[in-house]
């Protein structure tokens, strides 16, 4: 059994893995588009050049992926000869630091010719002074330094050359500015570290607005499962029960054209009913900075979108393994031994007939998943799928990336429970 | 010998035909999707004899408006006809492919997308379950980690590496099929393999490829015909969902799923019209499909 489990949990490790690095290089695979999308379509060859190198594009996709998955903080303490720190600021953004030996922390600026050093004592105070010993020499009689800049790189200076940069200006989107350095370290902890790294749309660590999302969309497919779960399995129970009967012909004709249709069309007719002609509900789920659960009116008719898509396919298994069930000789037998039905029915059948649907269900995440995105975009609702969407259409790699994992593991994740939980109740394919 | 072995496949062929018809005939829920699935094709196929109108063009004058006499089914918010650009929508997801601007190939994008999902479905399928051994155990745990992957997912990452046309949502659709189908395949090939014609066959001293091709494959038809049908339908599906969310046809083509995205911006200041016709066409091809494929698999299981 235990071997069972870590082979697939090994399976799982795997997939996550494989679909990693597809994630990875297919989204990757054509760095110029974002630099277009950021700073606007009529930028130059050579704003898109620095601004490619500025967020460290420029380098193979192997070391790219290295730094997204284990981070390059190490490598950057290794060229600035310092300890690295990120502290979270006041205003929730990520800073990098460098730790100086007293243990204050430090960063730099250049000025003209001149290194300017920025303090940030443990009260919150930043102190400025020029910090000209640390330029190093090397050939041609320059002068370069390695330290951390303004931005959450790890840089190299070299006096009295700059180059054309860009900084992230809360409000205004990317600006040109100059004093730029020469070589970048884009800083990040990496994705197993649990730093996705910045979203290039918002500025802001992917982290930030992810884990909002996600809670989001937990809970609008935690309700919508609520929901769906013991009202799909009860009808399906039905009409398993009164196989060819008008009401199982009802309830599973009923049940697959809810579940066939794509859930936009489902929720442009929601809509359309129950906030156009009737006037009910908003037909919007506009949620601000607000948690889904203090405004419950807008989380109304996207649950029921995803319901009406989901009790279809449940109920249409359920009634599929009730039917099987009632077929087979041990429901004959004891109907022959003389118990009534009713006893049949919840003692001997109910229980073999819901291990079918309990772990197809499970396997049904992938198009669960699916059906939350479409929800979330018909209704404007702020979940994880709509961010993938928005994400993916933008080219912010570091958000797609850290949403396509997460939703694959939610996925993967699943499977495996599923796995595990079939093992326990059909003990037949346990060790396949 | 093989004139003999025709002819007896066509007399088979004849009495298939004419028992799919009489299944058709004796499901009432059948016959209500034939009928729905009909009127699409027949739509689709005569768009340009049913309106006057072309559906890119615009009628300044006259957005959004509901339904009237000039336009039957109303306009969308650039005065374009409803019913037209419906109808072509329909030609587009059933009768042409247009690969470019001045090509287009017969066969609708979702039909190419299940066609070519099966072919290399299929033929991985084959090879699997046919060869056995490491190559078997290779694709399958490489089908495993796809499937595993959500499949919105899919098309997310798909459409952003390769970008939104007609022919790029054939490829989202049929990579997304591949998987499904290889599994069906294969397993069907696990069980024909073990029949005696195939063990003649190899004493015969026939190629695998011969064996996987000829004779294996055309005796996977029946389960793989219904398994298609549903796959049209959820290509059908699987089209309007891109639409909707900006990754499927480029914008001024009629296309069901970014119709009715556009017209959901209408909703509210009173125009549902340019959302509802979409939704309820897509809505309507896709229970169509699976009330046939339901039909027929329930009909045929009787018979069996």
């Amino acid at each position: 059994m235990i071997v069972f489990i870590l082979r697939r949990f090994f399976l799982l490790l795997l997939t996550m893995i494989l679909v990693s690095v597809a994630v990875f290089v297919i989204a990757e695979s054509s760095p110029g588009n974002i630099a277009k999308n950021v700073l606007g379509a009529f930028i130059s060859p050579e704003q898109e050049a620095a601004f490619i190198r500025q967020n460290g594009l420029d380098q193979p996709m192997y070391v790219r992926y290295l730094h997204w998955i284990a981070g390059n903080d190490w490598i950057a303490e290794k060229k600035i000869n310092m300890p690295l720190k990120r502290i979270t600021t006041e205003e929730d953004f990520e800073e990098w630091w460098a730790v100086r030996k007293d243990g204050a922390l430090i960063r730099w600026k250049v000025d003209g010719d001149d290194l300017v050093a920025i303090v940030l004592t443990e009260d919150g105070e930043k102190t400025e002074y020029i910090d000209n010993e640390r330029w190093e020499a090397i050939e041609d009689g320059k002068q370069e330094f390695w330290g951390i800049d303004r931005q959450n790189h790890a840089v190299r200076w070299v006096k009295g050359e700059t180059e054309t940069m860009f900084v992230f200006v809360m409000g205004k989107g990317w600006m040109e500015s100059s004093g730029g350095p020469k070589d970048y370290i884009p800083l990040k902890k990496g994705f197993v570290r649990g730093d996705p790294g910045i979203s290039f749309r918002t500025g802001r660590p992917v982290n930030k607005s992810l884990w909002t999302r996600l809670r989001n969309s937990v809970v609008l497919a935690g309700t919508a499962f609520v929901i769906v779960m013991p009202l799909a399995l009860l009808l399906g129970l039905i009409a398993g029960l009164q196989e060819g009967s008008v009401r199982d012909r009802f309830l599973s004709v009923g049940g697959m054209m809810f579940s066939v249709v794509p859930e936009f069309a489902t929720g442009i007719f929601l809509t359309l009913i129950f906030s156009v002609w009737l006037g009910w509900l908003p037909g919007a789920a506009v949620l601000g900075t607000s948690a889904p659960w203090e405004k419950p009116m807008m989380l109304i008719l996207p649950v029921l979108t995803l319901t009406l898509i989901e009790l279809g396919y449940i109920l249409r298994i359920t009634r599929a393994s009730m039917v099987e069930v009632m077929k087979s000789p041990y429901i004959r037998t004891a109907f022959l031994k003389g118990l009534p039905y009713k006893k049949v029915v919840f003692k001997h059948a109910v229980k073999n007939a819901l291990i079918a649907p309990i772990t197809v269900i499970m396997l049904h995440v992938n198009w669960l998943l699916g059906g939350i995105v479409i929800v979330e975009v018909v209704f404007g609702y702020p979940g994880l799928g709509a961010y993938l969407l928005e994400s993916a259409l933008y080219k912010d790699f570091n958000a797609l990336e850290a949403g396509a994992m997460i939703m694959v593991l939610v996925a993967v994740g699943t499977q495996l429970v599923a796995d595990i939980i079939y093992t326990f109740l059909n003990p037949r394919i346990r060790y396949a | 010998m093989p004139e003999k072995v025709e002819t007896n496949n066509a007399k088979t062929k004849k009495v298939r035909f004419t028992d799919m018809f009489a299944i058709l005939l004796s499901s009432k829920i059948a016959m209500v999707g034939l009928v729905i699935v009909l009127f699409w094709v027949f739509v689709a196929l005569f768009a340009p004899y049913l309106t006057p109108y072309t559906p890119y063009e615009q009628d300044w004058k006259a957005p959004n408006q509901g339904p009237s006499a000039e336009h039957i089914l109303g306009t969308d918010e650039l005065g374009r006809d409803l019913w037209t650009r419906l109808i072509y929508g329909a030609r587009v997801v059933l009768v042409v492919l247009p690969v470019s601007e001045n090509i287009s190939l017969p066969g609708g994008t979702a039909i190419w997308g299940v066609v070519v999902a099966l072919l290399i479905g299929a033929t991985l399928g084959l090879i699997g379950g046919y060869k056995g051994g490491w190559i078997d155990e290779l694709v399958m745990r490489l089908l495993d980690a796809m499937m595993a992957i959500p499949v919105i997912l899919l098309y997310l990452i798909i459409v952003v590496a390769i970008g939104a046309s007609a022919v790029n949502v054939v490829i989202a659709i049929s990579i997304v099929g591949v998987p499904g189908i290889a599994r069906l395949v294969r397993s069907l090939t696990l069980d024909i393999k073990t029949r005696e014609y195939i063990r003649a066959a190899e004493t015969r001293g026939e190629s695998a490829w011969f064996i996987m091709f000829v004779e294996i494959l055309p005796n996977t038809r029946g389960p793989i015909i219904i398994d298609a049908m549903l796959r049209i339908g959820y290509a059908i599906f699987a089209m309007g969902t891109l639409g909707f969310l900006g990754l499927g046809m480029p914008p001024p083509s009629p296309d069901w799923g970014s119709m009715v995205a556009k017209g959901r911006a209408f909703i509210l200041t009173g125009n549902p019209y340019a959302a509802l016709w979409p939704s309820l066409a897509i809505a309507s091809l896709v229970v169509g499909l699976n009330l046939l494929a339901d039909g027929i698999r329930e009909e045929s299981m009787r018979y069996q």
